[in-house]
């Protein structure tokens, strides 16, 4: 993208590909992204506000654990409330306006900010007591031991 | 350079040839304008700071930030709301920016890009001389 705009310079460079041709078709290209990347961010559904933040996150489980992670780049981890009740775990938190904290101008802006709420049902079995939450490069992950079932014991049946 | 709002430009570059392997994704971005530089703030989530490349190269300004994969494959996937992948995305800079002087800091996933205008455009206050 450009930074500055000019257009008479854009439309030589670019093999003189008409301007609004071009921007279709890096719109198109973005959306594509966009729906890649976030395909559940796209839904606009009309209880979810325009513009709201829904960060993205994935849920996984293997035989010892169940991993959550969210992506919340630029978050402060102090405005994040994760809670966990029972295999209801509850991701909440605030990421704040960044042009608020210096009055800059806008000029372009593609993400979005404010308050999320997001809940999940997890696999059943968790130990709550093992719970490891961090907050790496934007990256929320959160790794739940669960709780290693009782081995099995085979009851011999006599026969009388 | 206009201050005004309406100053957001759809055209993008031409794509750049994608030789990489693997999913690459185009960070969502905010620039923002202050009086003596422009603001260019990258989502890049799941980088970490020494796997940033910032480049610039013949007017074009290019960020490329290596994600190492953390989903695992031996894991069965309950949500799965986004895929993990190289961010990329390149930016044409004009001569409005001084090219020698762009500057880059990293926290918590955000790249955040310092870009000093050139002189010429620096907002001036000029003296008026009374006779």
């Amino acid at each position: 993208m450009n930074l500055i705009p000019w257009k008479s310079k854009q439309r030589s460079e670019n093999g003189g590909e008409p301007g609004s041709l071009l921007a279709l078709r890096h719109e198109m290209d973005r959306l594509f992204d966009a729906f890649v990347r976030e395909p559940f961010g796209m839904l606009d559904v009309p209880w979810w506000p325009q513009g709201k933040w829904m960060p993205a996150v994935d849920v996984a489980e293997s035989e010892n654990e169940v991993t959550v992670r969210a992506e919340l780049p630029g978050m402060d981890p102090k405005d994040l409330d994760v809670q966990l009740v029972g295999n209801q775990l509850v991701l909440a938190g605030e990421k704040k306006d960044r042009s608020e904290q210096h009055g800059e101008n806008f000029f372009h802006s593609e993400t979005r900010f404010g308050c999320f709420r997001r809940s999940f049902t997890l696999p059943e079995g968790i130990d709550s007591e093992q719970v490891q939450a961090d907050y790496a490069n934007g990256v929320l992950t959160l790794r739940m031991k669960k709780i290693k079932p009782t081995p099995t014991k085979k009851i011999e049946v006599q026969v009388k | 350079m206009s201050t005004e709002n309406t100053t957001k430009n759809p055209t993008e570059t031409p794509a750049i040839e994608h030789t990489r392997n693997g999913l690459c994704f185009r960070p969502n971005v905010d620039i923002r304008e202050r009086d003596e530089e422009l603001l260019v703030l990258a989502d890049v989530p799941g980088a970490a700071s020494d796997s940033i490349d910032v480049n610039f190269e013949d007017g074009m300004l290019t960020i490329h930030a290596k994600v190492a994969p953390r989903q695992e494959h031996d894991h069965r996937y309950l949500v799965r709301e986004y895929g993990v992948g190289d961010f990329y995305r390149t930016f044409r800079v004009s001569e409005a920016v001084d090219a020698g002087k762009i500057s880059a800091e990293y926290a918590d996933g955000v790249l955040m890009l310092h870009l000093p205008k050139a002189e010429a455009v620096k907002p001036r206050k000029i003296e008026v001389s009374a006779k």
